[in-house]
């Protein structure tokens, strides 16, 4: 995958990604004045549209949604829409195509730091390591999202399995920067794991961002891959 | 736009430590009154959970989940107001709380009430057992306008 076409794949993903998260808002009268310009600039990026200016306007929308909300309104899932814009923005306004390289591969770095960070915040912390942590999540936490969902903190072994699932797959992702194969495979493991997260806790605004960042990692494996 | 800057960086610079401790987790309660100062406060759960949820139902949510996108926002705010309190969070919750309430499903149980208040609770694991505690309570807001019927 070259230059041209990953940063393209990645505005479209984003776009619909974005036009899913503005249509979320468009019930909510003092919202709407924010998200339905939002929607608009979305479509304007999945069509193509003047995608650099359209970029430019779309992030100082994230800033301003940052501000209504004080914060973001969906956690990670804003915040990677956030660095998505940032890294687009950056490779339109680069001088040169290697500065366009360095923006999409701070992009790429990121999603790999999101899997591997996240992992090890997990496997240095006791109640990860023997399952409780998970328990927790099932048990009390404000996340699933149905009560008989509650009754899988009864079952500690199966959980404590997922656990370690969970961790080894997010501390071996970088590894998986060995081969284009091995990317792809490992990709759509996480698919997986951010689909099963949507059904279980509701995260399906992370679900769709974070799978707008892929092919910003395709790009940089194989980028590294030529350099070596 | 110092303060914009300040909330934007999070973003450019992500920490990604996704559930690294399980916090004590928030839920919204709310009680009607009879009046500002009814003194008989009976808490009910805001937004309680179904008990159970089809895949199907799942498979729609990837695509359209503003109900639950918004009930983790009110969590986000509920944790904000403890954190660090501003009026901005007791108003989030506030205004959503009240909408829904005078909102057609809630007819029956809202038409003699005039005001509103809402409480957090958070719940954290003690060991084996699993503790509630109250640590706010917002004050008596109107359910209505005045003059509204």
């Amino acid at each position: 995958m070259n230059l041209e076409l990953a940063l393209r794949l990645t505005e479209i993903m984003m776009g619909f990604a974005f036009v899913q998260q503005s249509l979320e808002h468009l019930r909510a009268y003092d919202e709407r004045i924010i998200f339905l310009p939002r929607l608009l600039l979305a479509t304007l990026l999945i069509v193509g549209f003047q995608t650099n200016w359209v970029s430019f306007i779309l992030l100082g929308v994230g800033l301003v949604i940052l501000n209504r909300f004080q914060g973001p309104y969906n956690g990670g899932a804003d915040r990677m829409g956030l660095l998505m814009l940032a890294c687009l923005c950056g490779a339109h306004i680069a001088p040169t195509t290697q500065w366009q390289e360095i923006a999409l591969g701070y992009l790429a770095i990121q999603l790999i730091l999101s899997y591997f960070i996240s992992g090890w915040v997990k496997i240095i912390n006791p109640q990860w390591r023997n399952g409780q942590a998970l328990v927790d999540v099932f048990h009390f936490s404000s996340y699933p999202v149905s009560e008989s969902l509650r009754d899988w903190a009864k079952s500690p072994r199966l959980l404590l399995i997922m656990s370690w699932l969970v961790i080894i797959f997010e501390l071996a992702f970088p590894f998986s920067m060995w081969s284009t194969t091995s990317l792809i495979i490992a990709l759509m493991i996480a698919a997986c794991f951010h689909f099963a997260n949507a059904c279980l806790f509701g995260l399906n605004r992370f679900f769709w961002i974070w799978l707008a960042a892929y092919p910003s990692i395709i790009w940089f494996q194989q980028r590294l891959f030529d350099t070596i | 736009m110092l303060h914009s800057l300040k909330l934007f960086l999070p973003a450019l610079i992500p920490s990604w430590n996704f559930f690294d401790v399980i916090v004590p987790s928030p839920r919204i309660q709310y009680a009607l009154l009879n009046a500002e100062s009814d003194p008989l406060l009976e808490w009910q759960v805001f937004r309680p959970r179904p008990q159970y949820i089809s895949f199907l139902t799942m498979l729609k949510r990837m695509f359209w989940n503003p109900y639950w996108n918004e009930s983790l926002f009110l969590v986000s705010c509920a944790e904000r107001l403890i954190e660090y309190p501003t009026q901005h969070s007791e108003d989030e919750i506030s205004k959503r709380l009240i909408s829904e309430l005078n909102s057609d499903s809630f007819t029956s149980i809202t038409k003699d009430k005039t005001h509103v208040r809402f409480r957090l609770v958070f719940i954290r694991r003690e060991g084996d057992k699993l503790i509630e505690e109250v640590t706010y309570q917002s004050p008596t807001q109107r359910l209505r306008e005045e003059g509204f019927k």
